[in-house]
């Protein structure tokens, strides 16, 4: 085969995985702006449904809680993940089991987190609610702020901490003024993709939300009501979190990428 | 006794079991520019980490005119380090990074702005005091680094090899540049190098360092004509080595043809030395008080002078000798040409073999 068809063949290859990839999410968000609802037949553009999901008082509140959980666990994920990841680069000492253990929540399973932390909330008493939500999203966003973090630190020049003290600054001076500032894009891309995780976060939010309504999130509402089959509206909704997720995640890479603030 | 301006005591350095600094005792003056030289793992970087702060001592003690700087963090010594990396703030400008130490000691900020000012016009990057340092080519980033700890006016300032960042062209450059600052600024400098070059050109007093111990001290000039040990010969510019042994009251090559000397050092017994003469020292023809025969088995022209490298018994490696252009251009050897070349006994140094 000569280069040209091996390239073309590989072309192709890629094609292949990004249409499966994606064609789901394109009908997806398609079928959100078909006039007639049905996933049948086309019938004509629309916004419609997205003007419905406005007027859903159980989707606003869903929507309301779900930015509330993402905000406060994004940051206290972001604040914990970076001073770990910070104390676990200084003190290198049993640095591998340390790694191991950091980044476990973000290997286990998700039901296997969701049931653990339901049993501990319910050993301890404790009655569940949007805080308890909050709370175990910290737990396995902390995992993934402290890598993007750590990723970071691995070409941090520690000699600019030691001129910092030698030009005069204590420790916790150095590291507001010179270590945060240096690491802020990672700590950013970091919260961002911590806060992307929180907002379609289903599985862990469904055992720890407690009894009710009161604390339904925007993936438990959209599981609620795909029970009566998919409406047009869930596409909309769909639509609506990809985008969130979508923007988050681009800005994270980018910043992360792009270097220091103001290059 | 008038007190050193600051004075090492005896500072030791162990990591585990490790001995990095041996034993180490100095005194070093004030507005002294003073340079510590050694192969890497001799110790030097680890001395000046201990005065900077960053290294505890083991054992021993530091002094700045007279009181003890040992148990002090580095914020608190009145000494500044310039990094090998320069380590530069990178989310800062040229001024802000200038201004960092100044804004450390709390001083208000006309005087801020008025000293970082007036640093920059001596450095001469007023023009680029709003760049960030990844803006800037490396001879720019090591004056910012220079500027950033001399605006501190720190009582001595310590070097962590200024001008191994920087090409051939600009490090001779800087050498001058960094020298001219010492001056104006007063202060004093220590300086760590492998580069027994930039020793030679900056320093008033250098130290050679060997497995964490001192193994000479003085100046420039006494270091490179009157080296102590061999390690310190070899060390320092170019030295050719002969075997020589005793042979009465002085000593012979192993043909007896007598060599002269002016310089034994301590520790040469019977049997064998090596003799040591500089490729300068040598000079064509047999009217020396030393002399030998050899073959002359390469010629390197640099353009001001030229080296010839000679094959002879009484040396492992060819013999370097280095000649001037006027005189090479009178009598230039070929190669495979057996020529002469003598030396005087007061260029005579013998060490033990």
């Amino acid at each position: 085969m000569t280069d040209r068809n091996t390239f073309r063949l590989m072309l192709l290859i890629l094609g292949l995985v990004f249409a499966f990839l994606y064609i789901p999410i394109s009908v997806l968000v398609g079928l959100s702006f078909n006039e007639g609802g049905l996933p049948t037949a086309w019938t004509g553009f629309s916004v419609k449904w997205y003007g419905l999901l406005l007027e859903d008082a159980d989707i606003l509140k869903a929507a309301g809680n779900t930015l509330i959980v993402a905000i406060f666990s994004t940051i206290l994920a972001t604040i914990l993940g970076t001073l770990l990841a910070v104390g676990v680069e200084i003190r290198r000492r049993n640095g591998k089991w340390l790694e191991t253990i950091i980044f476990a929540p973000m290997i286990i399973p998700d039901i296997v987190l969701a049931i653990a932390l339901l049993s501990m909330f319910s050993l301890l008493n404790i009655k569940m609610g949007l805080h308890t939500i909050t709370v175990s999203h910290v737990v396995f966003n902390l995992a993934f702020v402290c890598a993007v973090v750590r990723a970071r630190l691995k070409s941090f020049d520690w000699s600019i901490v030691e001129a910092s003290a030698d030009l005069g600054a204590s420790t916790v001076t150095t590291l507001y003024r010179v270590v945060i500032p240096v690491l802020m894009p990672a700590i950013v891309a970091g919260g961002l993709l911590a806060f992307t995780l929180s907002v379609d976060e289903f599985i862990i939010a469904f055992f720890t939300a407690g009894a009710g309504r009161s604390s339904i999130t925007l993936p438990m509402q959209i599981f609620a009501m795909i029970r009566f089959g998919v409406t047009p509206e869930i596409n909309a909704l769909a639509t609506i979190v990809i985008s969130v997720s979508v923007v988050a995640l681009a800005l994270s890479q980018r910043l992360n990428k792009g270097g220091l603030p103001g290059q | 006794m008038t007190q050193a301006f600051l004075s090492i005591r005896n500072v030791e350095k162990y990591f585990s079991v490790v001995k990095a600094v041996d034993d180490v005792s100095l005194d070093i003056k004030e507005n002294e520019f003073f340079a510590l030289l050694g192969a890497s793992g001799s110790g030097k970087t680890t001395l000046l980490r201990m005065l900077a702060g960053f290294e505890s001592l083991s054992g021993g003690d530091i002094l700045i005119e007279g009181k003890s700087i040992a148990g002090l963090a580095p914020n608190q010594r009145p000494v500044n380090l310039m990094f090998q990396s320069y380590a530069l703030f990178p989310h800062m400008t040229v001024a802000q990074n200038i201004a960092y130490g100044l804004e450390m000691e709390k001083l208000p900020k006309a005087e801020i702005t008025e000293r970082v000012n007036a640093i920059l016009d001596v450095i001469q990057l007023s023009h680029l005091a709003k760049r960030k340092p990844d803006q800037l080519s490396g001879g720019q980033r090591q004056r910012v680094a220079l500027a950033r700890a001399l605006v501190k006016r720190p009582k001595v300032l310590l070097l962590d090899e200024p001008l191994g960042a920087l090409d051939k062209k600009l490090r001779s450059e800087m050498q001058l540049e960094l020298k001219r600052l010492q001056h104006e600024f007063g202060i004093t400098f220590i300086m760590v190098t492998h580069d027994q070059e930039e020793a030679l050109v900056m320093a008033d007093r250098i130290a050679i360092m060997k497995d964490g111990a001192l193994l000479q001290v003085g100046s420039p000039k006494d270091i490179y004509e009157k080296p102590e040990s061999r390690y310190a010969a070899d060390f320092i510019g170019v030295m050719n080595f002969l075997h020589v042994k005793r042979s009465g009251e002085g000593f012979a090559t192993s043909d007896g043809t007598p060599i002269a000397t002016a310089h034994v050092s301590d520790g040469v017994g019977e049997g064998g030395a090596i003799a040591a003469v500089r490729p300068e020292r040598l000079f064509l023809g047999d009217a020396g008080d030393n002399h030998f025969d050899g073959t002359v088995s390469d010629i390197a022209y640099h353009g001001l002078d030229l080296l010839l490298h000679v094959k002879t018994e009484l040396s492992d490696a060819p013999v370097i000798a280095r000649m001037t252009a006027d005189v090479a251009d009178n009598h230039r050897p070929e190669i495979g040409q057996r020529i002469t070349l003598s030396w005087l006994a007061r260029d005579t140094h013998i060490f033990p073999a």
